[in-house]
């Protein structure tokens, strides 16, 4: 049979391109949990009434560039290694299996709390549509609760909104977001635009390191598009591609809005105003110079972008228990999909339980839903992916140290040592001004707790990962190979796995 | 055949719907297609590749035409990258070999705006042969009978692929079967161990990511 040479992409790339996903879908399927209307409506005004410094917009382009540089590295290892797992699975690849067994149960909390913590939101966002919409006053808590039924319904079922709604709903935050912005800035304090915000100068004001994590905190959710790898049309580029627009769209829109916020409040007025608008800031500025249409809009895009966050972060818990199911790291039940949905169940119902646990005793305690729930939580979250980040950095250096596996030296050694010292001092500014960021006081013991958690959850991980290793070796070996790497889960297969490609990269670094 | 014997285990004998999530089928019937073309001797597998051993068509059409795929696309070694690739349109493939051979007939539903065809059994002697195939196994393995190679290597799919409540129905069984496994997976040759182990592994990648 005579075969001509083929030009372009055969028949069986071609097959299996049609059916995935292209650079947009993935981009998309990472902002998705970085959700920017929820970050720009939510966090910036909390960033700058709980800090009191106007250098926020300048923090999310010094964050988005520090996060880029991270994923120049972070994509790069991504091309080596195939598995569906996130962090942890770096991080074991780079530093071995004990620091990622450590890593998997900091990623565990963390991601929880965040997702717990967006609860915290919705609720508050909820009801206040109701007041101005209905005039009916419903408190946080009720609809913290539909939203939680809805999540625990939809994760259960395993529905993740599908790329077409999540893009349509975003195209349409983002053009939200683009109108305030610009109405903010042609309506400025004092008729004149305050380039202030943006002096550089400010990044040498000492609170500066401490918002950069809350400003990190609003990325959260670009490195699940690595998950897709498989699902890519071109693993090598599109991921790569479509990482960097995750870090960078989210970093430009949210900077140009602090910036917008503080230009049309004026800079010596935003702190306060924060303070007494949260959320209803950039409704507040914009609004009278907006159709009332355009106001409302806002308010329902914050809600659908809050429970698409919400429904986001559910999904990476569940499929993070998953992988460390299926890996035997967590009992083996969280690593069992329903064969027909193929819906990671246990993971599911657990994250579901813990999130009614923490709304039923947050609303038992009334403790203040916006503050404490939803401002701390994602603070400790982020702290924990904040974490997790310092340490694939670490990781993405020590795996590329060994060899390089024919990357450039700027992918395989410059950007990632950056990121690793970029990411070091953040993390070591965030650790000891903590307790500024949550606002309390020098003796409260939250200075420490949050930080104290995490250190005893990698502990423990450390423990019980050296407990595998002893009793069970062959389990242990295929930590962090992901579903696809490590390809017999216990010994219902008799032999061992066979070493392939994958596995024999692995082992190489064992 | 293999994979036909998987196409009647894994969809439902009365609604014709896939058991399993139809990504999870789709490659369990991959699997079959491949699995078949190493029973022939036609197909080994080596640290996760696919080598032609004989050139020689097989007498089935499908298992041709699959072979003469793999002869033509040489750059593509991977089992992964097969499973993957045939598992798009492995069940109508099946489907209509089946159809080909009587055993099942086609059975067009009207949706909303689509019509979508699928091939069950239809006559009672369709549906006892096709019923025949599980209880088959079931029957084997509780009987502790011998099986033939086809049969295990059918076992380790429906347990890779999840399908093992719909061929052991009772706990008692499924512990059985739990329990054979690895004996079944120790006679099997090496090939078709490694295509029952990245069935398994694309089975799971599929279900985590989580996209119809």
């Amino acid at each position: 049979m005579a075969r001509t040479a083929l030009t372009g992409p055969d028949i069986v790339t071609r097959g299996l391109a049609g059916n995935r996903l292209g650079v947009p879908s993935v981009v998309f399927f990472g902002v998705a949990g970085a959700a920017p209307l929820t970050v720009i409506l939510g966090s910036i005004p909390t960033i700058y009434a709980v800090v009191g410094n106007t250098a926020v917009p300048l923090v999310y382009f010094v964050a988005a560039l520090i996060l880029s540089l991270f994923t120049v590295g972070f994509v790069a290892m991504s091309r080596h290694i195939v598995n569906s797992g996130a962090f942890y699975s770096y991080i074991s690849h780079g530093l071995g299996r004990v620091i990622g067994v450590a890593a998997a149960f900091i990623a565990l909390p963390a991601y929880a709390a965040m997702q717990i913590g967006l609860f915290g939101l919705f609720g508050v966002v909820a009801s206040g549509i109701m007041e101005t919409a209905a005039g009916v006053k419903v408190s946080w808590f009720p609809c913290a609760l539909v939203a939680w039924l809805l999540v625990a319904v939809l994760g259960t079922l395993w529905v993740d909104l599908s790329g077409k709604v999540l893009a349509v709903l975003l195209t349409v935050e983002i053009l939200i977001v683009l109108i305030y912005d610009a109405v903010m800035l042609a309506h400025p304090f004092h008729g004149h635009v305050d380039l202030a915000p943006l002096a550089p100068a400010q990044l040498l004001t000492p609170e500066v390191a401490a918002m950069l994590v809350l400003a990190i905190s609003g990325f959260v959710g670009f490195e699940a598009t690595v998950v897709l790898s498989e699902e890519a049309k071109d693993p090598k580029k599109t991921i790569g591609r479509a990482t960097h627009w995750a870090v960078l769209l989210p970093g430009l829109l949210c900077g140009v809005s602090a910036w917008a916020m503080a230009v049309s409040a004026g800079s010596a007025n935003i702190v306060q105003s924060s303070k007494d608008n949260t959320t209803d800031l950039v409704f507040q500025l914009a609004g009278p110079y907006v159709p009332t249409a355009l106001v409302d809009i806002g308010y329902v895009l914050l809600l659908t972008s809050v429970f698409a966050a919400l429904l986001a972060f559910h999904t990476a818990v569940t499929r993070y228990q998953f992988a460390l199911g299926r890996e035997r790291v967590l009992p083996r039940l969280w690593g069992v999909a329903h064969p027909r949905t193929g819906a990671p169940l246990a993971g599911s119902i657990t994250q579901s339980v813990l999130a009614l646990g923490v709304l039923v005793v947050y609303y038992l305690t009334k403790t203040d839903p916006l503050v404490h729930l939803f401002a701390w939580l994602t603070v400790a979250g982020g702290l924990g992916v904040l974490i997790l980040m310092w340490a694939t950095s670490l990781a993405v250096v020590g795996f590329f140290v060994r060899r390089r596996r024919k990357e450039n030296v700027w992918r395989a050694r410059i950007a990632p040592l950056l990121a690793f010292l970029l990411l070091t001092a953040v993390l070591g500014a965030t650790i000891i001004g903590l307790g500024e960021l949550l606002q309390v006081d020098a003796g409260s013991p939250f200075n420490w707790l949050f930080t104290t958690v995490y250190a005893v959850c990698a502990t423990f991980g450390v423990g019980y990962a050296l407990i595998m290793r002893g009793a069970r070796p062959d389990v242990y070996a295929g930590i962090g190979r992901g579903t696809e790497g490590f390809v017999v889960p216990e010994s219902v297969f008799g032999r061992p796995a066979h070493l392939h490609k994958v596995t024999a990269d692995v082992a190489h670094h064992a | 055949m293999l994979a036909n014997s998987y196409y009647l285990i894994a969809h439902d004998d009365r609604t014709g719907r896939s058991r399993l999530h139809p990504r999870a089928t789709g490659i369990g019937l991959a699997a079959g297609l491949l699995g078949e073309l190493m029973l022939f001797g036609r197909l080994r597998a080596m640290t996760g590749e696919l080598f032609i051993v004989s050139q020689e068509p097989p007498g089935d059409s499908l298992s041709h035409t699959l072979l003469d795929l793999l002869i033509a696309q040489p750059q593509h070694k991977e089992i992964r990258t097969w499973l993957a690739y045939l598992s798009q349109d492995a069940a109508d493939q099946v489907g209509e070999r089946l159809l080909r051979a009587g055993v099942v007939e086609p059975v067009t539903r009207r949706k909303l705006l689509s019509a979508q065809t699928t091939y069950m059994p239809v006559t009672p002697d369709q549906r006892n042969a096709a019923a025949w195939e599980s209880i088959r196994l079931a029957e084997a393995l509780g009987r502790r009978r011998s099986m033939n190679l086809t049969d295990r290597v059918l076992t380790a799919l429906i347990v890779a692929t999840g399908l093992t409540r719909y061929v052991f129905f009772s706990p008692q069984q499924q512990r059985d079967c739990m329990q054979n496994m690895p004996g079944i997976m120790n006679s099997l040759p090496d090939d078709l161990v490694q295509l029952v182990q990245y069935t398994e592994a694309a089975v799971g990648s599929a279900l985590a990511a989580g996209r119809r």
